[in-house]
């Protein structure tokens, strides 16, 4: 977007549009599908992810937009715009963005993968071999699910389910010269949408769409086929955006207002080649409008058509090189970490470091006679989780075990409740979440009875407790046994478990009561040192930067020349180098190989600096409407350790974009003769020289067994 | 003057248990709220807070509205205690003491609301009267204050406004002279606006007339212009305080509040209606209400005094339950209680003019021979401070007229407060101290009657030796210092030790041996001269 638009002539807007960021963020994940520097087949995968943030982004997103402009609401967003303008703006938007994914898909992607095993074909490409295969599958198997939909003109449109494919058909007129009836047939759900045919010599995949399109014709038998194409539609899913790791949430609509909207397709998709009859046709039955409809070429899922591939054999060089996720060089082999954790803290950064350890700590836990419960948040986790087992264990040991989980969205309701009744079963209590609140916050407390009484341990996380996410999302964890934290925690279950009011804390700072406040009081004070000519400055680091407030306060402590740092992977409403505005503000964003998760927050505070962790972003619905958690690091091995993290993230110039005034995002370029710096890289390289670095520290230590050891149970 | 000590036969003190021993947890069912404390103790024996909870509850609108607990906020709270139940449990807490105060004991409908509490969360709670919460709290403002000037020098007034009640305490050089319970209570401040709507600075004047009002009767029975140091307890008054000053670290004792300071932001807080309030500092929908009432109640007490700065010790009804928890039954806990009971005893005489000497002496005699009697009597430590009480101020009631005096004297000990005593011992020491002259204990005496059968018994137990040791200084002379009981076959004989003529105490034994005679079975001879 421009810095002037098209209804204000006089003003830059002082805050970017939020859906028109998210688009960038989109693109800029679309870049490294584009590069050539990218392994082959992460290409692919980063692309199957636009598509697929795509989607949901329509779902959401633009879903939001439609309702707004249906309701009338005229009221402008912070960067200035109407819903309708918004609309507009993001249809451009993603026009092109949508473009630019195809040309990457099918201009370079698919092509080059061609010769690994990918290449796809046609039907009639196939040879004897293939084609006798393919027409019994048809027969045999997919056929047999079809339902083939004939629409008579004066009937109402079937509800064709969102993001299904389906095939428009045009069937010749029963009498001379009518119009052309139109029919529908919904690909089955079920059945792989990538087929592997093996033919004489070697094997080829063709889609599934193509297979069906080849046997139209026998589903209308005595009929006439003529035109048919694949198209497939985008409903509004109720759902609100989450980059959680799992399917976003439930919005809650009321159902009188889910009543009021006209129609709920926000984007309609059809293959390119179709003829333009056809798709005035279909947009014209379903009442969409010009603007919501995207020719693309086939495959139009790609997110589902093309994912097989990612399994293929290929060669090394083709992906990126294996990180195996490292035992964390803070926590010695064998150590016990309750002993550990009475002296120290330890800090974990995921994917660097294994998630292992904290398996392990609920494992422990659960198997130790001194333990007396577990508290533990879970919001994302998969049912068949080692943390879940754990606990159950626990439970069933008679220890008292409390766990908050947050459900997600309905399609996984059933699963969760499942693992949910059989903790509750094993004696756990089990809490639901809290009513009119998310709980996103990440935390774990165990409390243990010690030869001085009793302990207490907590794990805080910037991610979830899901092993599977702990690969593929940069978070941090940080295992303490201060007793301040150990009390917060304690209140903090309290206060969400219903047996307390939301308490003062000592140490943690909790939304929706205190983490607004406190995060604009952190900036506030920067902003006054700054007046008093103190050097004053700001680094953070988060996956979305949106709330009009908190960017208003950065404003005018960079007004007051605080240096502000920002490093926001996603969404970011601030315009950062805007004189008068926001001179000394510099947002940074990367983008690689791993997903930035972690929050962390540096506040210089006059050179007694303040290091904070978060499972929040600066967005209204993280300060707002979900339970999180803010948490200091302070012990100085974390300390250093999180902070060189956050400083590689600002030193990045291989996979780091910058903000423009203008609210454009560019390649960071390097200087001439500046050594490349990709943070992601560093990180695991530094993670894996600390473990060597302790290993021979250690030196080789013969310990000798003074009794036999149980193995752990 | 004979020392007194009641704890001069106690047994020693037990030992300390070891260090790491099962936790302790309290509960205390407020107006505004259920609050749970877990504790352990250290293996310096000080007590570590592990837990602290506590969430709204609609108890006292409920009592103080409608004289009853509604299903609704029933359920509310055995919802909480439930949760405390699993925290509790969690801990593998040994001993729970749960108190419930004004909010519950006042509701109509308590019994079934406690067996409710009881049957679903196998917590027994205790109703606490206002002296006992007293007692309790001064025993955690003792502790936070330790050796602070406040406690050893000069009068300082102790005040909590609660949701129920304004509970308030006079101590002199650290020891309460007096204390009583007033309608200040917050959430009672509140109701009696009753339905009013109008503008809210009307509602504020209305606020504090009424408080003002109040203010002029507790002026009436305590000299507050006096008061050197003001300490403030309760919810309000910390979050006064959270306003006012940084928040103090884990082991903090005692926050020193600003005259002026405090009374700016009682003004900033008088001028937003509770929906404000909610909203500036995100209070609970209770504390939201009770906030401005609060500030107003300690206000107008603050402002007959001359105290620069409020004293906000870190101390509550919670921490005194757990101090007497931690501290166990043991004869250290008694040893003091009986000096502060004692302490307020003798104010509330000097109050009527009694004869202290006369007083003193009757409750050294009646102490030794209830120590001498022990095995006759079965009585316990806490009956001995009752007798204690009621030998000190069996006369005050010749302050009205001395006819009748002794059912002057019932009267006026059950309508006294006498700090750490409850309401139950109170009617204990009235009817002591009324039977300590003329007719004996009697069903057709409503007080008596009153009493349940063991009460009875105590009474009369009580009552017998006190009117022998009331004999026993008949001319208020001091004549007799010492007393024992000789056991023979066929009779007790008291052996007197005292000085001069005795005839006259001789006399009135006789007379007044007679409900000895009926409750131990012995008659009683007077014998002059130490053992034979």
């Amino acid at each position: 977007m421009t810095a002037r638009g098209k209804r204000d002539e006089d003003a830059t807007p002082r805050l970017l549009n939020r859906e028109l960021s998210w688009l960038d963020f989109n693109d800029r994940v679309l870049d490294e599908a584009a590069d050539a520097g990218t392994p082959l087949f992460e290409r692919l995968k980063f692309a199957l992810i636009v598509a697929s943030n795509l989607d949901e982004f329509f779902m959401v997103r633009v879903a939001s937009l439609k309702r707004r402009i249906a309701e009338g609401i005229a009221e402008r967003d912070p960067s200035g715009l109407t819903p309708a303008e918004q609309m507009d703006r993001v249809a451009d938007k993603a026009h092109a963005h949508s473009a630019r994914l195809h040309d990457a898909l099918h201009g370079g992607i698919l092509p080059e993968l061609a010769p690994h095993g990918a290449k796809l074909a046609r039907p009639a490409d196939l040879d004897a071999v293939g084609r006798a295969f393919i027409e019994r599958l048809f027969h045999e198997q997919i056929a047999p699910a079809l339902t083939p939909l004939a629409i008579p003109a004066d009937r109402e449109f079937p509800l064709l389910a969102g993001l299904t494919l389906n095939f428009a058909v045009a069937l010749d007129p029963e009498t001379g010269d009518g119009p052309p009836r139109l029919a529908v047939v919904q690909l089955p759900g079920p059945v792989s949408r990538l087929v592997r045919v093996a033919e004489a010599e070697g094997a080829r995949h063709v889609l599934l769409e193509e297979i069906v399109r080849a046997g139209l014709p026998a589903l209308f038998p005595g009929q006439r086929v003529g035109a048919s194409a694949v198209f497939r539609v985008t409903r509004d899913s109720e759902l609100e955006l989450d980059d959680e790791g799992g399917r976003p949430f439930v919005e809650s609509v009321s159902a009188e207002l889910r009543g009021r909207r006209r129609s709920d397709i926000v984007r309609l998709e059809v293959e390119r080649e179709a003829p333009p009859e056809l798709v005035a046709l279909l947009r014209e039955r379903l009442d969409v409008p010009e603007q919501d409809l995207y020719l693309s070429p086939s495959p139009l899922d790609p997110t589902r058509s093309l994912a097989p591939i990612l399994d293929l054999p290929a060669p090394e060089a083709l992906r990126d090189p294996p990180q195996r996720p490292l035992p964390p060089a803070a926590i010695p082999e064998g150590a016990d970490l309750f002993a550990l954790l009475e002296d120290q803290d330890v800090l974990l950064h995921h994917p660097y470091d294994a998630f292992d350890p904290v398996v392990d700590l609920v494992r422990r836990a659960a198997g130790d006679p001194d333990v007396l419960a577990i508290k533990q948040t879970l919001y994302r986790t998969s049912g068949d989780s080692p943390i879940i087992r754990a606990l159950a264990q626990a439970a069933d040991r008679g220890k008292q075990v409390t766990v908050l989980v947050e459900l997600l969205a309905r399609f996984d309701e059933a699963s969760n409740i499942r693992w949910a009744q059989e903790l509750e079963r094993a004696g756990a209590h089990v809490v639901f979440g809290v009513r009119g609140y998310k709980t996103h916050a990440k935390i774990l407390l165990i409390v243990r009875r010690g030869a001085d009484g009793i302990r207490r341990y907590v794990h805080l996380a910037t991610g979830n407790y899901n092993d599977r996410t702990a690969r593929l999302y940069t978070d941090f964890g940080l295992m303490t046994s201060h007793p301040d934290v150990g009390a917060d925690a304690s209140a903090f279950f309290n206060a969400l478990t219903g047996y307390s009011d939301p308490p003062e804390m000592k140490a943690l700072v909790m939304a929706p009561t205190r983490l607004r406040d406190r995060l604009l009081t952190l900036i506030e004070r920067e902003r006054r040192r700054a007046e008093q000519g103190q050097v004053a400055a700001i680094r953070a680091k988060m996956n979305a930067l949106v709330d009009p407030e908190i960017i208003e306060a950065l404003y005018a402590a960079a007004g007051a020349g605080v240096a502000i740092d920002l490093n926001v992977r996603g969404i970011c409403c601030l315009r950062p180098g805007v004189p008068e505005l926001s001179r000394s503000i510099a947002v940074v964003s990367v983008v690689d190989r791993y997903l930035e998760h972690a929050r962390v927050f540096w506040f210089r505070n006059g050179g007694d600096e303040e290091l904070y962790l978060a499972s929040a972003d600066w967005m209204p619905r993280n300060l707002d409407r979900r339970v999180e958690l803010m948490f200091p690091v302070e012990a100085p091995e974390a300390r250093a350790r999180a902070l060189f993290a956050l400083d590689a993230m600002f030193r990045d110039n291989v996979k780091a974009r910058v903000l423009g005034p203008d609210g454009v995002w560019t390649r960071r370029r390097r200087a001439k003769g500046e050594e490349t710096f990709r943070a992601q890289e560093v990180l695991y390289r530094e993670a894996v020289e600390d473990g060597r670095r302790v290993t021979r520290a250690a030196g080789i230590v013969l310990e000798p067994r003074l009794r036999p050891e149980r193995p752990p149970a | 003057m004979p020392a007194e000590n009641p704890d001069s036969t106690a047994p020693p003190s037990a030992p300390r248990p070891p260090g790491g021993a099962a936790p302790l947890a309290v509960i205390d069912m407020g107006a505004s709220a259920v609050r749970l404390t877990v504790a352990e103790r250290a293996a310096d024996g000080a007590l570590k807070i592990l837990e602290e909870a506590s969430r709204g509850v609609l108890l006292g609108k409920d009592t103080f509205t409608h004289g009853r607990i509604t299903g609704p906020t029933m359920e509310a709270t055995l919802k909480v205690l439930e949760g405390f139940r699993r925290l509790i449990d969690g801990y593998g807490v040994a001993q729970v003491r749960a108190v419930a105060t004004s909010a519950v004991r006042e509701a109509a409908n308590r019994d079934t609301f406690l067996d409710r509490v009881r049957m679903r969360t196998r917590i027994d709670v205790e109703v606490i009267d206002g002296s006992e919460e007293n007692r309790l709290t001064h025993l955690a403002v003792r502790d936070a204050l330790g050796d602070h000037p406040a406690l050893s020098q000069g009068t300082a007034l102790l005040v909590e406004i609660g949701g129920g009640s304004g509970d308030l305490t006079i101590l002199l050089d650290g020891v309460p002279k007096f204390s009583g319970t007033y309608g200040l209570g917050a959430i009672r401040l509140r109701q009696s606006l009753g339905s009013w709507k109008g503008p809210h600075g009307r509602k504020v004047r209305l606020l504090t007339r009424h408080i003002h009002n109040v203010v002029e009767d507790i002026k009436r029975e305590v000299a507050l212009t006096e008061v050197a140091h003001f300490i403030a307890l309760g919810g309000d008054m910390r979050f006064a305080a959270s306003r006012l000053l940084p928040q103090p670290d884990a082991a903090w004792r005692c926050q020193d509040l600003g005259r002026e300071a405090f009374l700016t932001l009682c003004n900033e807080i008088a001028a937003m209606p509770s929906a404000a309030l909610a909203e500036r500092f995100r209070l609970g929908p209770v504390d939201s209400e009770t906030l401005m009432p609060a500030l107003l109640a300690y206000r107008a007490l603050l402002e007959e005094t001359d105290a620069q700065t409020i004293l906000v010790p870190h101390a509550s009804l919670r921490l005194g339950l757990l101090l007497e928890l931690a501290r166990g039954e043991g004869a250290a806990g008694m040893a003091d209680l009986g000096r502060l009971v004692m302490a307020s005893a003798v104010a509330l005489g000097e109050k009527y003019h009694f004869d202290a000497a006369h007083g003193h002496a009757v409750t050294h005699l009646a102490t030794r021979l209830f120590d001498d009697l022990r095995a006759e009597h079965g009585l316990s430590e806490r009956d001995r401070l009752l007798l204690m009480v009621a030998a000190l101020l069996h006369d005050i009631g010749i302050h009205v007229n001395r006819n009748a005096h002794h059912k002057h004297t019932q009267y006026l000990i059950a309508a006294s407060d006498i700090f750490g005593l409850t309401s139950d011992d109170q009617a204990i020491v009235a009817n002591v101290a009324r039977y300590h002259r003329r007719a004996l204990p009697s069903k057709s005496h409503l007080a008596y009657a009153q009493l349940d059968r063991e009460a009875r018994v105590r009474v009369s137990k009580m009552a017998a030796l006190l009117r022998v040791a009331n004999a026993l200084d008949a001319e208020h002379m001091q004549k007799v210092w010492d007393v024992k009981v000789l056991r023979q076959a066929d009779e007790w004989i008291l052996m007197v030790e005292g000085t001069g003529d005795l005839t006259m105490e001789r006399l009135m034994v006789q007379a007044r041996a007679d409900l000895f005679g009926e409750v131990f079975g012995w008659r009683l001879a007077f014998r002059e001269g130490g053992a034979p």
